[in-house]
């Protein structure tokens, strides 16, 4: 019974530590200067991308996951 | 959009500090205004090694800022196709002749080369147009629709997205969803699957035109973890319905022992096959699901860009795909751009090198090599560089090179030691220019 109560003590503390590190994440409004910029963004470069995926999707069975895998060509 | 108001920043600074001076800009008016449309436009040339697919295409990205972040984006398209692609069928130490997809004509391919199918010519025009809007003030949707046409082949899709930032901005969880109905018109009539390759002028098992349907969700969620490293998760679900044969392609039938194409003699008088070929078929459903993640990292000016995604479906084809990118800024206005990216699939439950003509026909087969079990690398290496106006141009080069394996379980007799999967070596040109108008 006492170690069912250290391991549920534990857990807690687990949990409690991780949530405190999820707070932790991320940034003020006024440190957005590093993310703001366009290199930063997750798609920096659309039109770049557009043509990739076209193209892998043209020659491989895998599609999307990054966006939407659809249809759209006749080359698949 | 990659363009930079670098000049617009400088000019609003120094009105802004000649303002709080009581002094008087001498700073033209007009540099203050930022433009209204941003401009991304690409030049590419795909082009595949022995002959096989090229392609060229001008690809234009343009996007309008409004006020209150409201965004329409419109992209455009036009590729220019050409080249031979393989159709299929197994290579063996004869000449092979094949009726032409619009069974009007015959080609002939040499022994010993996989088979090819030049008679591919092809123009394909892309069109989307996307509109962004803030829902609340925490939210975010964009509703979007695009169009596609070639010759034999009409795309018809819209798609939603809505997006919600909390904890500071710092999460964002976003819904997407896509519908796409697309028609197939080929050329002669789509075949009916796995029935004959047939003489001149016989297009008894062709079709009429064919469409398909896909649905695509995607769940995303981003999260900024602090100052220099964003990352992301996606899950997407894709489920396509109706004809997803390729009309193209093929399946040699062959002698069960040696496993070489079971010879056909024309009707006397018209030209046609010279070996048995079916039409390939695949399953008229198919589902994905895909997890993707993507890491933007900073160090100290440099960008480290990471990506993976797993895909599984119910064809029974894997992948895994991992792409690193690294930017790299010297000289104040240029960066260089070093690329990785590994791709492996498995290869799909029907897919075949060839049929046993002794034994029954299954429910499904196809040859497509993209079908197979292949690794994929491609290497490459982009500069760009910003101009004074804050215009910017960029070229890039890559080398893409896919080498499939056949299980030995799927090669019949003599295929064992001949080269049957078509391996592809290609390279990835492209020049882009992003300016504001």
């Amino acid at each position: 019974m006492k170690k069912l109560i250290m391991i549920r003590r534990a857990l807690i503390a687990m949990l409690l530590i991780s949530l405190a590190g999820c707070s932790s994440m991320g940034v003020e409004p006024w440190e957005r200067d590093v993310l703001a910029k366009d290199e930063m963004q997750l798609i920096a470069d659309p039109l770049e991308v557009a043509i990739d995926e076209h193209i892998y999707f043209s020659k491989e069975a895998s599609s999307g996951g990054r966006g939407f895998g659809g249809g759209g060509c006749g080359c698949n | 959009m990659k363009r930079k108001n670098s000049k617009s920043v400088a000019a609003t600074l120094t009105t802004a500090t000649c303002a709080l001076l009581g002094t008087t800009t001498t700073t033209p008016v007009n540099a203050q205004e930022e433009h209204a449309w941003e401009f991304d436009t690409a030049l590419l040339y795909y082009g595949e090694g022995d002959s096989r697919v090229q392609d060229a295409s001008v690809n234009l990205l343009a996007v309008r800022n409004f006020v209150d972040d409201r965004v329409l984006s419109l992209t455009l398209g036009v590729d220019s196709l050409t080249g031979a692609t393989p159709i299929g069928a197994v290579p063996f130490d004869g000449p092979q002749t094949f009726t032409s997809p619009s069974g009007l004509r015959v080609k002939t391919r040499p022994a010993n080369e996989i088979p090819l199918d030049d008679s591919f010519l092809d123009t394909r025009v892309a069109f989307s147009a996307g509109w962004q809007q803030p829902w609340g003030r925490l939210s975010s949707f964009n509703a979007g629709v695009s169009a596609s046409k070639e010759y034999d082949y009409l795309h018809l899709g819209a798609n939603f997205k809505l997006a919600h930032d909390f904890n500071k901005r710092n999460t964002t969880v976003s819904l997407g969803l896509a519908f796409s109905s697309d028609e197939l018109d080929p050329v002669g009539g789509a075949p009916q699957a796995l029935t004959s390759m047939l003489d001149v002028g016989d297009l008894s098992n062709r079709l009429g035109s064919q469409s398909k349907d896909v649905l695509d969700v995607v769940l995303g969620v981003s999260q900024i973890i602090n100052r220099n490293l964003v990352v992301q998760l996606n899950y997407s679900y894709s489920s396509a319905d109706g004809y997803l044969n390729d009309p193209y392609k093929i399946v040699s039938l062959v002698d069960p022992v040696s496993g070489d194409p079971v010879p056909r003699v024309p009707t006397p008088g018209v030209d046609g096959p010279s070996h048995e070929y079916l039409f390939e078929g695949r399953p008229d459903q198919r589902t994905k699901h895909s997890i993707y993640g993507q890491a933007k990292y900073y160090m100290n000016g440099k960008v480290l860009d990471a990506s993976y995604r797993y895909m599984t479906d119910d064809w029974d084809v894997d992948s895994h795909t991992v792409d690193l990118r690294y930017r790299w800024p010297f000289s104040g206005q240029s960066y260089i751009e070093p690329h990785v990216r590994y791709y492996t699939q498995t290869h799909a439950d029907f897919y075949r090198t060839s049929l046993d003509s002794s034994a029954p026909l299954p429910a499904y087969a196809s040859a497509d090599y993209r079908l197979g079990e292949f690794d994929a690398i491609t290497v490459g290496v982009k500069y760009g560089r910003q101009l004074q106006s804050g215009n910017e141009w960029s070229a890039r080069v890559e080398f893409y090179t896919s080498s499939g394996s056949v299980p030995a379980d799927l090669l019949i007799g003599n295929q064992a030691g001949r080269e049957i999967y078509p391996d592809l070596n290609a390279i990835i040109a492209q020049f882009s220019y992003s300016f504001g108008w």
